[in-house]
């Protein structure tokens, strides 16, 4: 029927636009060049700072197009689906043919065949039919394989090959893409990334996700023991203000008790029930205290105080101490804090006292001296949390990717073909013939070599 | 420190390698051009031994670790890469005017690096990781292999406009056949592609062991997609009729630039994660 005809040949045309090479490399060439955008644009910012920046009209225009966050509007999401039904489509109309290459080989040499290689040589050798078919099967399976042997009344056919593999790897490349696809979507679905600010001493059970209205509740508590910070010394063993370690010690609390305890650091992270906790930021709780001891030259230690910046502190029977001034590094001898000693009816005093040097207060000969123990700060870890399910799958997917591609890229799909006859003269013709899937220039070196050796084959 | 004077002594090597092979296709006298490959050969040497001596000063200031951590020593890195991967084509296609146009790639990186700061400094905790090393190798070896074939393709480009004005003379006369260089842009690229997905692959997997995340669409990010997929095209074109020779060449040059942009470009005009400790 006319009609049915018609839808055929439509859907023809629709299937031949999904498998084209063409609509592959446009695709490639539009995801690149759309992807610039949103390097240039900086993504997912507050409207207020685009307005600061582009006209209101860009702005419009911009946000009309999503891209303030292109990478996941509906456009650029289709263009993905578009890329993945292309290389989809293209898998699935060539896959069954080249699987039936390879399950087939064509094992004759035929005049067809022939015809359509580049790369055919003949000569002609003295002596008995099957003792040269012997000879030249030996000699490539030295070269490319065993070869199978196909008789033809009087004619005989040699095909070996090598490489099949190499056929598929494009296919697992392709095919390692929506692998990867796939973990995404799933990552996406059913996992989420959150984030933790939690002081030290705190614990958190709930956890904020980017994007997502409600919190996730965990079946565990996360406690931040205590956060570090450390720096690395100069030369001289000083700190400098290079930051060398954010650490994070965190326990995981489950049911009342600690089932896990661990110290993380950038680029090491916590893994609990599948739920990853990475050291992320940091934050000051509070204001720092300075700890000062208070000591009695005669009878030892008296007391610590733990002096707000500022703030005034009573000292019974003494008078006032004031912690005024901090510095990291007070003439080159590490830190040190100033210190305002006020007694009933004298003017006030300033002292540094510097951490290093304990005892350095006490040749003031005072009824009290003092000794600065370093500053305390409490501070709160922030981590990244995350949960994703389908990140295995990315993995798998991507290995798939680096082997996919070695193999269609280094290895090639030898063949070789060989036909002994009889000929008019008496003689054995022998016609060679070759093909490389691959790396044609390099097989073209090795096709001459093997002419020069097969031709020098004696009896 | 030892290691940036033998740095700034494989600057000039290059820069006496480029001027050898320019001048060995001018004036055709393949001598001075094999003068230029010992010259590129003791440049291997003496950046190789930098490398080894600057990882030693970084373990001997006590912040040991691997050199390629800021915007010198990559660029250093980047340059190491490219002399190495062109001797390895000189040596595999026996010809030398190749080293013209891209031995003065190594030096124009080399004297890049050389106005920008060449100290050691410590690693900042997010770069601590031994991901550094697999990401950072991986991506280079692809730039490296992206350079020798955008600079092939030039060839490629000049070689081509002289044959269809049928005239065989002069320097670029010398050039291998276009065939030739139409192969070798090719080539460059199936040993740079897996070795740039390879240093995609390792990048999400350090990101996702930092962060949580193996994707984030951040700059340094998205440029490296753009250039996998230049190059995807690339290889997709290559199989399609007509699109061998010139057009093969151009995309080969557009795909080198999005490398560029994304190794430097991304760095100095946009901001994101890899901002080479601020340097």
């Amino acid at each position: 029927m006319a009609d049915d005809k018609r839808t055929q040949s439509l859907m023809d045309k629709v299937w031949n636009f999904f498998t084209s090479l063409k609509l592959a490399i446009t695709v490639l060439i539009i995801l690149a060049v759309s992807s610039i955008f949103g390097t240039i644009i900086e993504q997912n910012q507050p409207m207020e700072k685009y307005q600061q920046v582009y006209t209101d009209a860009s702005v419009r225009i911009m946000d009309a197009l999503n891209l303030f966050d292109m990478y996941h509007s509906w456009w650029f999401l289709l263009l993905l689906v578009l890329f993945t039904v292309n290389l989809s489509c293209c898998t699935i109309d060539r896959l069954p043919r080249v699987v039936k290459i390879v399950r087939n080989p064509k094992t004759t040499l035929d005049e067809g065949l022939e015809k359509s290689l580049g790369l055919v040589d003949r000569w002609k050798k003295k002596g008995a039919l099957d003792a040269w078919v012997e000879k030249y099967a030996e000699a490539m399976g030295k070269e490319i394989g065993k070869p199978r042997v196909t008789r033809n009344s009087d004619i005989v056919h040699l095909y070996a090959e090598s490489g099949v593999v190499s056929r598929f790897g494009v296919y697992v490349t392709h095919l390692s893409i929506v692998i990867i696809f796939i973990g995404a979507i799933v990552g996406n679905v059913f996992g989420y990334k959150g984030y933790a600010n939690i002081p030290e001493g705190g614990s958190v059970r709930q956890i904020p996700t980017r994007g997502g209205t409600r919190p996730v509740d965990l079946d565990f508590e996360v406690r931040c023991n205590k956060f570090s910070l450390t720096f690395y010394n100069d030369k001289f063993g000083n700190p400098t203000q290079q930051p060398k370690e954010y650490a994070s010690d965190l326990s995981i609390i489950e049911n009342g008790r600690e089932v896990l305890r661990k110290k993380i650091v950038v680029n090491d992270p916590l893994q609990y029930k599948g739920i990853w906790f990475y050291q992320s930021s940091y934050g000051p709780t509070g204001a720092a205290t300075a700890q000062v001891a208070v000591v009695d030259p005669a009878g030892g230690p008296v007391t610590g105080l733990a002096l707000a910046a500022g703030q005034k502190t009573a000292l019974p029977g003494y008078g006032t101490i004031t912690g005024v001034d901090y510095q990291p590094n007070f003439q080159g001898s590490g830190p040190a804090l100033l210190v305002v000693l006020e007694k009933p009816g004298q003017p006030p005093a300033q002292v540094w006292l510097p951490q290093g040097k304990p005892d350095v207060d006490r040749k003031r000969n005072d009824r009290y001296f003092f000794s600065f123990g370093g500053l305390t700060q409490g501070f709160f870890t922030g981590l990244q949390v995350a949960k994703d399910p389908g990140v295995n799958v990315v993995w798998v997917g991507c290995t798939l990717m680096v082997i996919g591609i070695i193999i269609a890229f280094f290895m090639s799909h030898q063949r070789l073909w060989i036909r002994l006859a009889p000929s008019a003269d008496g003689r054995v013709e022998i016609v060679l013939a070759g093909a490389a899937s691959r790396n044609r220039l390099a097989f073209e070196k090795k096709f001459e070599k093997i002419q020069d050796d097969f031709k020098a084959v004696s009896a | 420190m030892l290691n940036v004077r033998l740095f700034d002594l494989t600057t000039l090597l290059f820069g006496a390698a480029s001027v050898c092979y320019v001048a060995a296709l001018y004036g055709k006298k393949d001598t001075i051009a094999r003068v230029g490959t010992w010259i590129c050969i003791i440049a291997a040497v003496t950046s190789t031994a930098a490398i080894g001596v600057r990882w030693a000063e970084s373990y001997k200031m006590g912040i040991g670790r691997i050199p390629v951590t800021n915007l010198y020593e990559s660029l250093v890195f980047f340059a190491w890469s490219v002399n190495l991967f062109y001797l390895f084509v000189e040596w595999k296609y026996r010809n030398r005017t190749f080293g013209a146009f891209v031995m003065p790639i190594a030096f124009i990186t080399m004297v890049f690096a050389f106005t920008n700061e060449s100290s050691i400094q410590p690693l900042v905790p997010a770069l601590q990781s031994y991901w550094l090393h697999a990401h950072v190798i991986t991506c280079f070896i692809g730039y490296a292999a992206f350079a020798v074939s955008a600079g092939v393709a030039v060839m490629y480009l000049l070689k081509a406009k002289r044959e269809e004005a049928k005239s065989d003379g002069g320097v670029i006369g010398l050039f291998p056949p276009t065939k030739a260089l139409d192969d070798l842009v090719y080539r460059s690229i199936i040993w740079g592609f897996p070795f740039l997905t390879a240093g995609i692959i390792t990048g999400a997997a350090w990101a996702n062991y930092a962060w949580g995340t193996y994707w984030s669409w951040d700059p340094k990010e998205t440029w490296s997609l753009i250039v996998w997929l230049v190059y995807a095209a690339f290889l997709h074109a290559r199989i399609t009729r007509g699109w061998h020779g010139r057009r093969a060449a151009i995309l080969s040059i557009v795909g080198f630039l999005a490398t560029i942009m994304c190794y430097l470009g991304v760095n100095l005009v946009l901001s994101g994660l890899h901002s080479y400790g601020g340097s």
